[in-house]
């Protein structure tokens, strides 16, 4: 699964509390200092795990390389950096190219909850069209409007072709 | 980018009392004396119990609210309406729910003689700068607390405002969110090319106050007076873990409980 299942905002704040602690804490640690369920922050390790921002090793988070570079960078930088990597990471990818092979470029909601469903049947696809489209805007990636329910790959996607 | 004493007064609130139905037998103070001014270069923070009246400070300093007694100068001017040259981020963002994300930044700059298309650049440029490139046609709706913020300070920078008052921004917030986007700010803050010339701030988390602050007023409860001013020298980028913060936290809250 590489479709992130966390907020930006706090994927981008996990690894910030993490750069506190030097780049490696108990996860455990990282709840009881943030007054939180452990629940609460799985979903952003999970999605920075997958981002390759952070590892897990025997219940500490680390900071990997990427993860710093990440958090050196400005806001245009990150989302740049985060571009490249969904743009090319399994699920991620499969939709940009659905979007792009099939469609011109332009898919539905409903159209791209059919391609949800059909190929990623484990997944909620209202849920995950909504994740899909938060990383999707923060990366650059895609456009969605809700005007017209139309969801699209933005200029950055396209000029990579 | 620390305000030295000799560093020009931006604002500067002289004898500031204010006082919920002051016509009445029983007027409540909320506010009594203040005098304080805010420097060029500084972040300043204002901390205090509850209800002892530090948004209706904020409030006061950008002329949205009138003091019963004292007077607020502007670069040494008395200030009679609305300061132009602050804007305000609020604690539940404020934000319009029938407009996108960019309509909802361009109303930083209503009023400002500016034609369509300047105000539309400038609002792009503001996004751009805030991280939300990308966001641009979203509604408030399909946005989290944290971008909805974002929104909040794209709208208040766009004006390039002198001054930034910002009331409780963090705390409608989940703390990895808060977290994030209190570095986002202090980015900003950082960026010697970005307005503002001072911040503000009003909160009631003092460990924030630490980290994002060169000054911190301590408010007394109700009616608020000034019970202490305390400048913080750590150098930034400041470590949220070290021992002068940890130190600075328990003074400041000792202080204020």
């Amino acid at each position: 699964m590489t479709i992130p299942q966390a907020q930006v905002g706090n994927v981008i704040g996990l690894l910030e509390v993490l750069q506190d602690f030097k780049g490696k804490v108990d996860l455990a640690k990282v709840a009881d200092e943030l007054m939180l369920e452990l629940d609460d922050i799985l979903p952003a390790v999970e999605s920075a795990k997958l981002l390759h921002l952070l590892q897990v090793d025997s219940g500490d988070l680390i900071l990997t390389e990427d993860g710093k570079a990440l958090l050196a960078k400005n806001a245009s930088g990150r989302k740049r950096m985060l571009n490249k990597t969904l743009a090319g990471s399994g699920e991620f990818k499969a939709i940009l190219d659905f979007i792009r092979n099939d469609h011109g470029g332009e898919v539905s909601k409903d159209e791209m909850k059919d391609f949800l469903r059909e190929n990623m049947p484990d997944l909620d696809a209202e849920q995950t069209f909504l994740w899909i489209v938060e990383w999707g805007r923060y990366s650059l990636l895609l456009r969605y409007d809700t005007d017209n329910g139309k969801i699209k790959l933005s200029k950055a996607a396209t000029q990579k072709e | 980018m620390a305000a030295g004493s000799d560093s020009p007064k931006l604002v500067e609130l002289r004898g500031v009392t204010k006082a919920y139905g002051p016509m009445s037998p029983r007027p409540q103070v909320v506010l009594e004396h203040i005098n304080l001014a805010v420097r060029q270069h500084e972040f300043v923070s204002i901390v205090g119990p509850s209800g002892c009246g530090k948004s209706t400070l904020l409030r006061i300093m950008m002329g949205l609210a009138k003091p019963e007694d004292g007077e607020v100068f502007y670069h040494d001017h008395k200030l009679t309406g609305v300061c132009e040259a602050m804007s305000m981020v609020f604690q539940t963002f404020a934000l319009f729910p029938w407009l996108n994300v960019v309509e909802n930044v361009e109303l930083g700059l209503e009023g400002k003689p500016f034609p369509k298309e300047e105000k539309r650049k400038r609002s792009l440029d503001a996004i751009r700068v805030i991280g939300l490139e990308g966001y641009e046609e979203a509604y408030p709706r399909e946005l989290s607390g944290g971008m909805k913020q974002r929104v909040g300070l794209a709208r208040a920078m766009v004006s390039e405002p002198e001054i930034l008052l910002m009331d409780e921004p963090f705390s409608a917030l989940d703390p990895l969110t808060s977290t994030h986007l209190r570095e986002e700010v202090l980015h900003l803050w950082a960026d010697p090319a970005l307005p503002p010339e001072a911040v503000v701030m009003v909160t009631h988390n003092v460990e924030e106050a630490v980290y994002m602050s060169d000054r911190i007023v301590v408010l007394t409860s109700r009616p608020g007076t000034i019970a202490r001013e305390v400048p913080i020298e750590i150098p930034r980028p400041r470590d949220p873990r070290s021992p002068e913060i940890y130190r600075l936290v328990d003074e400041i809250t000792g202080m204020i409980v």
